[in-house]
This record gives C-alpha cells, structure tokens and sequence, in this order.
C-alpha cells in the first residue's frame, strides 16, 4: 500500500501543483519516505532541510497525527499506508 | 531478418546500425504497438560472464522511467540473439543535428537541462550512463530529449564502439576512439572524462563532464577536446582547457560548461540537477532579456501576476526596498519628484539584502529571501517580472562545515575590473564568493577556519557578517564586519584575515578595548580615499585613517552614538551620515525625533538633518542596511524605518519628504542611477552616476573630491 505525502501549499509549486504525492516503493523509515519524495521532487529538499540534515526550525511533520520531533524524526518507522503531512509552524509575525 | 520474429516482436524495417547492433522497428504482436529493438551483435557480448552483466545492467536501466530517457521495455534472449526491446524514437540524434553547425542557445539550454534532468534520475537510481554523448541524446520533432542507452556501456566490449568513430568523423574531428573491455577504459574518447581515462571507475561526475561535452560541442559545434591521433585527444582532455565558446554564448552557459568540464570530479557540480538549476536559470535570464513575459517555464522563475511592474528606462532612478514581508522597486525620473511602486516581490517572505548589478551591460537585480522554507538568492534581469528560483540553496555551508545558512544579510558586487565576481555575507557569520556571476557560490575557508571564529558571539540579530568592503585601489584587501565579532581584513584576496579592532569599544564585554568581538554594526569607505574607514558600533562612532590599523572616536555632539545605519556621500569622503537611535532597551530616535546627522569634517562635527522629518512622536528604528544614496548630483539620499514609512531627500539631506508610508518593516535600501549620468550641475559634478553602479556603499570610482566645507 502507498504512503502518501500531504504537500502544503507553498510547496506545490515544486511538486508539479500536486497536493497529495504517493510513494510507492514501500518505504520502512520516513527517512527513506523522503528520499523518494526528494527524487520525485528534487527542489523540496533544500525547502524541508538544512545543509546538516535537520529539518528546518518552523516546519513541522506528521505521520497519521504524531508529530516526528517526538517519534524519532527520519528515523520514525512507517506502516503501509501512512499519511505524512508537511505543515509550517505557527509561529512568525 | 525482415518479417521475423523475435519473441514476440515482428520486425518491420532496419533504422540503422552501429557497432553495438543493429536496430529494427519491430511491432509488439501482443501490445500492438511498434517499437525499437536493438539486436547486439554476436562480438558485442563475447562472454558468457559479459552478458549476463549486461542483462543485469540493462534490466536496472530498465526500471528508469523518465520523460527524457528512452523507456527499455524488455531484455531478451532469442536463438543466442541478445535484444533490448525499448521506446520507438521518432527524431534525430543530437549528433546529427550539431553536424550542420552549432545549434542557437535557445536549444543548447532547452536540450541541455532535459539530458541534466535524465541524468538526475538515472543518478538517483544509482544507475551511471557512462558514454553520454551527442549520438545518444534523440530529440524529436516536437523538442523532447531522450536518452539512450543508460547504463549499458560498462560491461560491452570494445567493438560497440565503432559507432562513435564515426560520430567524430562526421564533425570532422579526425580523432579516433580508444576502447578497451570489460573492467578497463569504456567511453567515446572525445566524451570522456579525465579520472575514466585514468583508468578509474566511472560514477556519476563522469556523466557530468559528458554534459559538459555535448553542451560545449552544441554551443559551438566543435568538440572541446580535439587531437589529430587518440593520443592527442587524450593528452587534451587530461591536460588541457576548452577552448572559450563563441562570444555570443551567454556567460551564464560557458561558467557552466567550464565547471562541467573541471579536471577533478570534486571540482565539478556534484549532482546533476545542479546543472539543471543553472541551466534553468540561464535560461531563464535568456528568456527575460528577449522580452518574453516568462510565462510557463516552470518553478524555476516565480512570475509576479497581479502585481504592478515597472516600465524602466535609461536616465531613470530606482529604489530597491526590502521589508520583512516583501521586496518593492520604485522608479523615478531623473529629477525624483514622483515615484511609482511595484511590488510586492516575494510575498511574505524576508528580504535582508538587494543589490542592482549593472556591470558588463546587465540590468539585473538581486535578492535574498528568507522564509520558513529556507533561504535563496534570486534574480532577475526585467526589474522584477521574473526572478530565477533555484531548485537548490545556491548559497550553502559544504558539509563538513557542520553549520547551515540562516540569512543573507549582504550581497556585495566584486570590483567594475572583476564583473562575475560577487559576494555574500550570511548569518552564522562566513563570506561567500561566486566568480561566474552568481551561478555558483563557495565558502571564504580563509574566513571561516579563523581561529576567533568560536568565540565570536551573536547579538540580538544573530551572528552575522553584514558588511563587505573592498578596496578599490588594492585589488587584493577587503574588510568585513561581523556582529559581533569585529572588522576583519584581508590582504590575500581572502587567504587570510587579521582582527582590526584597536580603539573599537565593546561596552558588553569585561575588557573594554578586546582584539575582537566588537558589534559592529556598519562600516563604509570612499573609494577616493581608501585608506580611510567610518564605523558605527553598537555604542561608538569610529574613524581608521589607516585601513583599520587603529581607529579614534568621532561621536562628537551626536545625541546618541548608538545606531544602525551610517552612509557615505558618493563625492566627498569626508561627509558621511547616521541615524542616531537611543542605546539601551529603548532603540527608537532619541526624544521622539526623527533626525539624520551629517558630518562633512569626517567627524570633527555632525549637524542635524530635519527639515521635512517627523520631530514629534517619531519613536523609529532605521537598520543597518535601510539608507542609501544613489549617487547623483546633488546625491538623492534614502532610507526606511522598522515602521515602514520610506523617506528620501534630493538635495543630499537638506530637505527631506516622505516618499511612501505603509510599508512592511523595511530591512534594506538600495540606490540605483541608470544610464547616462544627467547634466551636471556644475563644472565637473555628477561624473560618477555612471551606468550600471549601485549606489547604497557608494561603489564608485569617484575620482575628485569636493571642496571641503568644515574644520577639520
């Protein structure tokens, strides 16, 4: 069964305007996950991660509704068909 | 074997033949569909061992599904016939197509990033092309790229090569192919790379060279490496430099093959949708700059829609204003009476730093923005419809550096004599250098393994280096200002760097007068007089007379020598300006005043500026980089405040009107004079708003001073 990435809007744009994009290569981590969404959409990377491999300060994500800061960020295991959203922070002014 | 069947494919008619096989139109009998079929022939895959490495190569390659490669449906084995069934290309080889000549650039780009594209994919699948070359790339009639042949070069023997002998035959190069089997040198000799002639193993940076091959043979219609024996070929590729392309190729394009074609693989992009992005983005200046609307090119240009542009001409003034939520671009005649406003660019989004580069005939306007999403550095060549939006960070720390790029607080123009080069100053505080004019950007190492760079402290902005300065008349100093960490110099065009801090008070610090971790917060030169530096501490107005030997205090009657901003008057090196704000918790105009203060005795005095600025309950912040002149005679002078309200005066400060109101937080201001410098006021004045200078550090070679107007 796929997994799915739920792509917000600012992201769209380098995802071909899509809002939802399947993997279908079965991935085991959300690392993996999202190495399959980089090569499917190579722009996202430097959007969703530092040069050092953290993902940015004021970006969240979520598998199913557990943010991955508290399940072990990339290394989260994934269930087939896992929905990951992609959501900026609230934060900012 | 016309009308046979291979499997279950029936062959139709012969399409060609080369020293891998030959290949047939067939049709699928099962599908319905017609197809290429490429049957190798018997010496192509002499052992059993060979073979069985090709099928297994040729089934990876398989799986690569990708609109610019050549889909393998199936590989076979009939009656000890080695097949591979794939997509029935309907087009020309790029091989045939640079024989008549070199192609117009439109098409070198518009090829070039869809092979950079397939060699992306191909490389993210691990899968290595390995004899890219021009008679492997089809382009159909419609202008779609595809490649052939992914990865099935490794393990073929030599005679699959016969095919490319004659491909450099037909461009008249009269090289010859060196070949060698299994395990030992593959290729087309004048596509490959150094290390593989070297007898290494090939990886995906010698698909990148390739790249760097077919762009330069389509760019000029010459090979870049050309001998009359192998042998001379190879020596070329080994030791020599491409010759330069044609003079109507695109700077952009040649930086590009030139970093393609780098002797070194580490030296080269690294990943080939690297070369995409810089493909993309010279297309994208390109396109701009023959007046296209830059519709549909994809998210590599944002198009501003729903915003109002200006219609710039030569004689023209414009403001560069960056806000926290959005970049604006006024314009003005020449005589600044009126502005008009485009904007916002880049909705939402930080803009720390602007810059107009002018040089070597370009218009182009530069921006860093900063967003949740990561900082990038765009840029546009029609004053603001499009702008560039790099796939990838194009400013970003190597990894070893163990730190990621937070900001761009400063872009810096190289020198009028070095057009392509430029600099960035980020936040954590490090110096960025790119030498094909943006394109590319790698880290001041010199800078940043300083031994003081540990303890260099942030301030409440961040640890950033904001300020760059080169000296005009030394071409190997330059000076950097970091908050806080101090003034740093370089005399070794950035091998290099010394402290030049002594004088400079840093009152938060237990040792007042420390060798360095002074907040400093602007620094400016007159290229008239190099010599001679002006700073703005975090506490402390500074004047070095020796390049920042040793610096005195000049907070001479000013109400606050605390402060952001500090300009230099484009003519007279002893006239600067500054906007005094309260020091301490307050950091708003001290008494509620809004006043400019100038010294035109480099300090001894600072006169108030006022007539036409708030002076009730004008509580303002003025940033660092929000005040900028743009160089005219008499000097238009401008700046912004953290309460969005724009003020200029065009009468070097005398007299001053708001020019806009409602602004986001403005966070920078540029200047910029285009065109042909208006007739001078008086004898000799206005010599220096040249065509193409920015204006906001007074970037000018100004070559006279005015009469002195005070004491010294």
């Amino acid at each position: 069964m796929p997994i799915t990435f739920h792509i917000p809007g600012p992201l769209r744009v380098y995802c071909r305007g899509s809002q939802r994009i399947e993997i279908k290569s079965s991935p085991r981590t959300l690392g993996q996950a999202f190495e399959a969404l980089f090569r499917e959409c190579p722009a996202v990377r430097d959007r969703l991660v530092t040069e050092t491999g953290q993902l940015r300060e004021h970006i969240n994500i979520f598998v199913g509704t557990e943010n991955i800061r508290f399940t072990g960020e990339f290394a989260t295991a994934l269930l087939p068909g896992a929905e990951i959203s992609i959501l900026p922070a609230v934060s900012g002014g | 074997m016309l009308g046979e069947l291979l499997g279950h494919y029936r062959i139709v008619s012969k399409v060609g033949e080369g020293g891998m096989g030959v290949v047939y139109r067939a049709r699928d009998q099962v599908l319905e569909r017609d197809i290429a079929i490429k049957v190798l022939s018997s010496r192509t895959v002499a052992e059993k061992s060979a073979k069985e490495f090709l099928l297994e190569e040729a089934r990876a390659a398989s799986a690569l599904s990708h609109p610019n490669i050549c889909t393998i449906h199936q590989v076979g084995e009939a009656g000890g016939e080695l097949y591979i069934v794939m997509e029935l290309i309907e087009g020309e080889p790029l091989s045939r197509l640079v024989a008549k000549g070199s192609l117009p650039v439109e098409s070198v780009l518009r090829y070039g990033v869809q092979v950079a594209r397939a060699l992306a994919h191909s490389h993210s699948r691990n899968i290595v092309h390995r004899d890219l070359k021009s008679a492997n790339v089809m382009v159909t009639p419609e202008g779609l790229v595809k490649v052939l042949d992914f990865g099935l070069a490794r393990r073929l023997r030599s005679s699959i090569f016969d095919e490319s002998a004659r491909t450099i035959d037909s461009l008249g190069s009269g090289s010859e192919t060196l070949v060698e089997g299994t395990g030992g040198v593959t290729g087309t000799l004048p596509y490959m790379s150094p290390e593989v002639l070297r007898g290494e193993e090939a990886d995906h940076r010698s698909d990148i060279w390739g790249l760097g091959v077919v762009l330069y043979e389509t760019s000029s219609g010459q090979l870049p490496f050309r001998g009359r024996t192998a042998f001379e070929t190879s020596s070329a590729i080994l030791r020599e430099l491409a010759p330069p392309l044609p003079s109507w190729i695109p700077a952009g394009l040649w930086a590009i093959v030139q970093r393609c074609l780098s002797k070194e693989p580490q030296q080269r992009y690294q990943r080939a949708s690297e070369v995409q992005a810089a493909l993309e983005a010279v297309q994208s200046a390109s396109v701009a700059a023959a007046g296209s609307s830059g519709e549909a090119r994809g998210p590599l240009t944002i198009v501003h829609r729903g915003i109002r542009h200006l219609a710039v001409k030569d004689g023209d003034v414009l403001l560069l204003v960056g806000t926290m939520k959005g970049a604006f671009v006024l314009r003005a005649h020449s005589e600044r009476s009126r502005w008009e406003v485009a904007g916002p660019y880049f909705h939402g989004q930080a803009i720390y730093s602007l810059a107009y580069d002018g040089r070597g005939g370009k218009h182009r306007l530069w921006a860093s923005t900063s967003t949740f999403w990561g900082t990038f550095l765009r840029s546009s060549d029609d004053f603001g419809k499009t702008w560039t939006n790099p796939q990838e960070a194009n400013v970003k720390f190597p990894q070893d550096c163990g730190t990621s790029l937070k900001n761009i607080w400063q872009i810096c123009l190289g020198r009028p004599t070095e057009p392509e080069t430029m600099y960035c100053g980020v936040e954590p505080a490090a110096l960025f250098a790119s030498h094909d004019a943006g394109e590319t950007w790698s880290l001041v190492r010199g800078l940043f393994n300083h031994p003081h760079r540990p303890r260099w402290m942030p301030g409440n902005g961040g640890l950033a280096l904001h300020t760059i300065l080169l000296d005009p008349a030394k071409t190997e100093r330059m000076y950097v200002a970091i908050s806080a960490g101090g003034v740093y110099r370089t005399e070794d065009r950035g091998g290099t760097w010394e402290a030049r801090n002594r004088g400079i008070r840093a009152e938060f610090q237990p040792e007042k007068y420390p060798e360095f971790g002074q907040c400093v917060h602007k620094l400016v030169l007159h290229p008239a007089r190099p010599e001679r530096l002006y700073l703005q501490n975090h506490g402390g107005l500074y004047r070095s007379d020796d390049c920042g030997d040793s610096w005195q205090s000049i907070s001479n009657g000013v109400p606050s020598d605390f402060g952001f901003a500090m300009l230099m008057h484009p003519r007279d090196p002893d006239c600067v300006y500054i906007l005094p704000i309260e020091s301490g918790e307050f950091r708003c105009t001290p008494d509620g005043r809004l006043r400019v203060y100038r010294t035109r005795n480099s300090g001894c005095s600072w006169e108030p500026l006022t007539r036409g600025l708030p002076q009730k309950g004008a509580y303002e912040t003025v940033l660092r980089d929000a005040m900028a002149t743009d160089g005219l005679d008499p000097a238009g002078i401008y700046f912004g405040t953290r309460s969005g309200e724009l003020f200029g005066s065009i009468d070097e400060g005398k007299n001053w009107k708001m020019i806009l109101s409602g602004l986001p937080p403005v966070v920078c201001v540029k200047a910029v004079a285009l065109g042909e410098p208006r007739p001078a006021r008086k004898s000799g004045s206005g010599r220096d708003a040249q065509k193409g200078q920015a204006s906001a550090q007074a970037k000018r070679s100004a070559d006279r001073k005015k009469p002195r107007r005070g004491k010294r």
